[in-house]
């Protein structure tokens, strides 16, 4: 009686204050909640869900009738999406039906994103973009096989303003002058791994789309010819130049004199890039708020350090791998007190002094590499700690002489801290790891190779630091089921977790992670001591997992890859390599896990070539890719090998 | 510039059909011209001076009245002196050839070759004569019958040769013009053998021949090249006519182009008097007559393939980005070729996968009570079957998998139907997320 009141109450709210509750709902579980309540709160969700992200696309669909104010869609988990499938959704249903017309999803449609799509045609994307004509942001990356056909087809929605192409491996000059001349309101376009892309399209982008706010052109290879078009862009603010190998100073040159607005500049890995390069750019850019140098200098000269006094605003540098002097810490903190994030990783020259006088002016920081600076001890530390009480993230890999003490203070003054990297610090123990337990706000935890831990320490992470997200324990010898037992109580946020090489889990250890529901994804290679009933554990209890490394695990048995196959359904990636999988097994895994992707199944001691062969029918819809023992290529049927490279899957021979 | 063109006109008076009348004509109105700029112009310093006094806005307008004023009359007095220019070089050319027998321009000896010494050089006095008359009337009262059949070749010419020497202005009579017989022209071999007559291409390869004839061809100066001892000499320019009447290259034409070298002779002649029987074997569209034209083409030929939407082809990408910069609207067509591919390179993959897909998603949407999109893909997995086949384990018998417990996957519809039973969950739990 009681309950009916009290929904009662809930159901005489006004739908504006509904959907006002709705809206202050920030977690995706908490609406979900929400919508299993009732009908009229499931109607109020579909009313106001404006962003949709499908994993199964089957239900694509469905929900797509359910939410018919959709914005913004994001597909890039159904990498099966075709020109079928698409022609499909865009199928009106007849008058005689009372549904609502299928068509109608898409004409509020602002974002799209269709990452890994490689199923998808030009056909079916010139479908997409004809029935979409609020279209302003598509994001396409990963979809290795488009190409100008598909780039044409992008070009139609006009008003489109982002646009990703990341690994569009066969979009050259010409597409590229399609979506410049279609698409000329672009703000943002990012072209990574475009091999086939030159200066002549660059330079035509350039002069079409004025507009380009964000601009991307990593790993290609242009030339400074390039960067002298880029200039030439006034509102460009953003401009990502990584591992360009042929660009130089002197096309830094260009930059000096143009693109007045710019804000963020990466020359990361450009080889023919130099401090004097640097010097231009500076010189010509002193509101510049990100400089990302990382892997292109040799050292940071006196003469750019002289520079970079004006350079009053700067946020974030990265100068990875560069010879640092300890006077230059002093000039940086002296001149860039607005500092928020500095990258230091694998730099000679860091000593404690040098970053005592960083952080003594920099008390802003919030992001500090420090990978491998080896001279780093507590001493550094502490003074980061004392100093930096903002600090978010810190990474501390291989250095091997911070201890309890420096972990002491960090616990102490850094509560803010949420991803710190611990790999390969052998003198972090348990008691270090009490101290770290402090920062509550921790998400993400390296502790790979730290040998000194055991599952006392890991008790402290479990019971304090409930926001863990990510838990790294590669090869930490000293953890065992108990400590796992610590985590799966405390730590139920956990998405990703590594335990391979932590040879003393066993059976009960995998079925406390059983009990992380958020769990997606966990490796655990070389679990020596687990069978197929903590394989069962996992494949029941984790129902979210999606990615799943098991190689070397070799006692599971049949009985755990049965569960898997029946449970796990929305795995994407399995790695089985050297298990004793039989073929049976081996066939229910692949047939019968409908979200699988990827697969890798080397030296499979229990399984026939008849077994792979019917395991590899089983999947071959939906598989993209297989890494599969070398001999076998000559022992499956080649119309199986066929079937699988005509439908898109790259099979790898090891 | 009235002396000069006095100058001119008694040395042309020479000549008896020339007509001093019109030329006097035009030069009265030159002169009559210079006096209404000299008036002009002592117009605007008297102007000049009131303008620095006061300056007054009609003042200003009225300066700009005068300075156009100004403008048209040296743009008449320019383009009067301009079209007396040619009459008059045309005269001069014509009064050297007959005075080259007097001696006065020595450098004018026809080829004993040249058979046009007789009949070339009484015509052209006769050209020569009608020149003086008004200048723009010279075009239409062209001299011979078939000179108009030959302007579309001359066009043709201009635009295909390359050695059409515009920049070179050489002074009629300057130079020696030779004309080589059409024989000459097509034979294969140029240079012969004054012993044995064998012919060859070159000069040098004949020299080369020679040393096989005696010890007198075998020394450092027989075998040099001989033009280099000529070198020090004075050497006369040669030029060269087209044997072809009426062509622009021969030396008859009125406004005749000579050309270079004999290279030159044997392409243009070749190229607009010859038949083109050199036929590209790539396209079979283009013809040339030179082979060297030929080859040139074939090693572009079908690379044309930078083609912009507006139908424009371009044989290099950098002009074809050029020109889209240029055009509003205009983007690079993506070549036919790969239309064709492209559907046949994912007609196995996509379209299969179209079925398969389209089957699951007719499962779900059926069970959703969407008939007739349930109706839309049973036909697209029509075509499929022959696709689905591998998939149905039934077809395919593997020795000793036949004792297996049916698994759920046994056929893709049991497959499914596992699925069903977990998949309505699924809509609602992890469907989304």
């Amino acid at each position: 009686m009681l309950s009916f009141q009290s929904s009662k109450n809930v159901l005489s709210l006004t739908e504006d204050l509904l959907v006002r509750i709705y809206e202050l709902l920030a977690a995706e579980s908490d609406r979900k909640s929400f919508r299993l309540v009732c009908r009229e709160f499931r109607r109020i969700d579909s009313l106001t869900r404006r962003h949709l992200r499908v994993i199964r696309i089957e239900f694509l669909p469905i929900l797509l009738r359910k939410y018919p104010r959709l914005q913004s869609l994001d597909l890039s988990a159904c990498p099966r999406i075709d020109d079928g499938v698409v022609s499909l959704l865009l199928t009106r249903v007849g008058p005689g039906s009372n549904s609502p017309s299928l068509g109608h999803w898409a004409w509020g449609l602002k974002s799209l994103v269709l990452s890994r799509a490689t199923g998808l045609r030009f056909s079916g994307l010139e479908m997409l973009t004809r029935a979409c004509p609020c279209l302003e942001s598509v994001d396409v990356s990963y979809c290795c096989g488009f190409g100008d056909r598909e780039a044409a087809a992008l070009s139609s929605a006009v008003g489109l303003r982002e646009l990703n192409m990341d690994k569009c491996l066969q979009l050259t000059d010409v597409g590229l002058a399609k979506i410049a001349v279609g698409c000329s309101k672009l703000e943002k376009l990012s072209l990574k791994w475009c091999m086939e892309i030159t200066d002549l399209g660059i330079d035509l982008l350039c002069k079409k789309c004025v507009d380009l706010k964000y601009l991307d052109v990593s790993y290609l290879k242009v030339t400074n010819e390039s960067l002298h078009s880029i200039a030439s862009l006034l509102k460009l603010e953003v401009l990502g130049l990584m591992a360009c190998p042929l660009i130089d100073d002197v096309g830094l040159q260009f930059i000096e004199r143009g693109c007045p607005s710019l804000k963020v500049i990466d020359v990361s890995r450009c080889e023919g890039v130099s401090s004097s390069g640097l010097i231009y750019v500076v010189r010509g850019h002193r509101n510049l708020l990100e400089l990302n140098a990382g892997y292109c200098l040799s050292e940071l000269s006196t003469a750019l350090l002289h520079q970079m006094k004006n350079l009053n605003h700067l946020e974030v540098i990265r100068i990875d791998g560069a010879r640092i002097s300890e006077t230059s810490f002093q000039v940086i903190s002296a001149n860039c007190k607005s500092l928020v994030e500095i990258g230091l990783s694998k730099c000679v020259g860091v000593t404690n002094m040098g970053i005592m006088r960083l952080v003594s002016a920099c008390i802003n920081l919030r992001v500090l590499n420090l990978t491998c600076c080896h001279s780093i001890t507590d001493t550094a530390i502490s003074a980061i700690a004392y100093s930096c009480r903002s600090l978010v993230c810190l990474k501390v890999e291989s250095c091997n002489m911070i201890t309890e003490k420096g972990l002491c203070q960090l616990g102490s003054f850094c509560l803010l801290l949420e991803e710190i990297d611990l790999t390969d610090c052998c003198g972090v123990n348990d008691k270090g790891l009490e101290y770290l337990s402090r920062c509550s706000e921790l998400s993400c935890l390296k502790l790979g190779l730290c040998t000194n831990i055991s599952n006392k320490g890991l008790s402290y992470i479990g019971s304090n630091c409930l926001k863990i997200h990510e838990l790294d324990l590669y090869r930490c010898t000293g953890i065992g089921d108990d400590g796992l037992e610590a985590l799966s109580n405390g730590c139920k946020k956990l998405r990703k977790l590594n335990l391979s090489y932590c040879n003393a889990v066993s059976d009960r250890g995998l079925a406390y992670i059983g009990r992380l529901e958020e769990l997606s994804d966990l490796e655990m290679r070389a679990l020596h001591k687990i069978t197929g009933v903590g394989l069962e554990a996992v494949a029941v209890g984790c129902k979210k997992l999606a990615d799943l490394d098991m190689k070397h695990c070799e006692k599971v048995g049949d009985s755990g890859f049965w569960a898997l196959a029946y449970y796990s359904k929305n795995l994407r990636q399995i790695n089985l390599s050297y298990c004793g999988i039989s073929d049976m097994a081996l066939c229910m895994v692949m047939g019968n896990l409908s979200r699988l992707q990827e697969a890798k199944l080397v030296h499979l001691s229990n399984s026939t070539v008849e077994g792979v062969e019917l395991a590899l029918r089983a999947c071959c819809a939906r598989i993209k890719k297989v890494k599969l023992f070398a001999p076998l290529r000559f022992m499956l049927s080649s119309e199986i090998l066929e079937i699988l490279h005509a439908r898109g899957c790259i099979i790898r021979w090891d | 510039m009235q002396d000069g063109s006095v100058n001119d006109l008694l040395q042309a008076s020479k000549i008896q059909d020339w007509d001093p009348s019109a030329m006097l004509n035009n030069l009265s109105f030159l002169g009559q011209k210079i006096h209404q700029l000299q008036d002009l112009v002592y117009l605007i310093i008297g102007r000049k001076g009131q303008v620095l006094g006061r300056p007054d806005e009609l003042l200003v307008q009225q300066q700009q009245l005068v300075t156009a004023d100004l403008t048209s009359i040296i743009v008449q007095l320019i383009s009067t002196a301009g079209s007396l220019l040619p009459s008059v070089k045309q005269t001069l050319s014509a009064a050297t050839t007959s005075l080259g027998q007097c001696g006065e321009f020595g450098g004018v000896v026809f080829p004993s070759s040249a058979q046009g010494l007789n009949d070339g050089v009484q015509p052209q006095n006769a050209g020569g004569s009608k020149v003086s008359e008004p200048p723009n009337s010279v075009d239409i009262t062209s001299n011979n019958g078939n000179e108009q059949s030959n302007h579309i070749i001359e066009e043709h010419e201009l635009k295909d040769e390359e050695d059409a020497e515009e920049g070179e202005n050489l002074l009629p009579g300057t130079y020696e013009i030779l004309q080589l017989e059409k024989e000459e022209i097509l034979a294969p071999h140029t240079h012969f053998c004054t012993i044995c007559g064998k012919g060859f291409k070159r000069d040098a390869n004949l020299r080369m021949h020679m040393r096989g004839h005696g010890d007198e061809y075998k020394t450092p100066g027989a075998l040099a090249k001989p033009t280099k001892e000529s070198s020090s000499e004075p050497t006369i320019i040669k030029r060269y006519s087209c044997p072809y009447a009426g062509c622009k290259r021969n030396k008859d034409h009125k406004k005749f182009q000579p050309l270079k070298t004999i290279l030159c002779v044997k392409n243009h002649y070749k190229r607009t008097h010859c038949d083109k029987s050199y036929i590209c074997s790539r396209c079979n569209t283009k013809k040339f007559s030179v082979i060297a034209d030929l080859k040139t083409h074939e090693k572009h030929c079908g690379k044309d393939k930078w083609l912009c939407s507006c139908g424009t082809t371009f044989s290099r990408k950098d002009k074809l980005f050029g020109h889209i910069t240029l055009f509003q609207g205009h983007t690079p067509a993506i070549p036919s070729d790969e239309i064709k591919a492209a559907p046949a390179g994912t007609s196995d993959g996509a379209t299969n996968k179209v079925g398969s897909v389209n089957f699951n998603l007719s499962y779900v949407s059926s069970e959703s009570e969407v008939q007739s999109s349930s109706m839309d893909i049973k036909g697209g997995i029509d075509d499929a079957v022959g696709y689905f086949s591998p998939l149905s384990f039934d077809t395919c018998n593997f020795g000793g998998f036949h004792e297996f417990p049916r698994p759920p996957f046994d056929d893709s519809e049991s497959s499914f139907a596992f699925l069903l039973s977990r998949s309505c969950n699924y809509s609602q739990k992890s469907g989304e997320e």
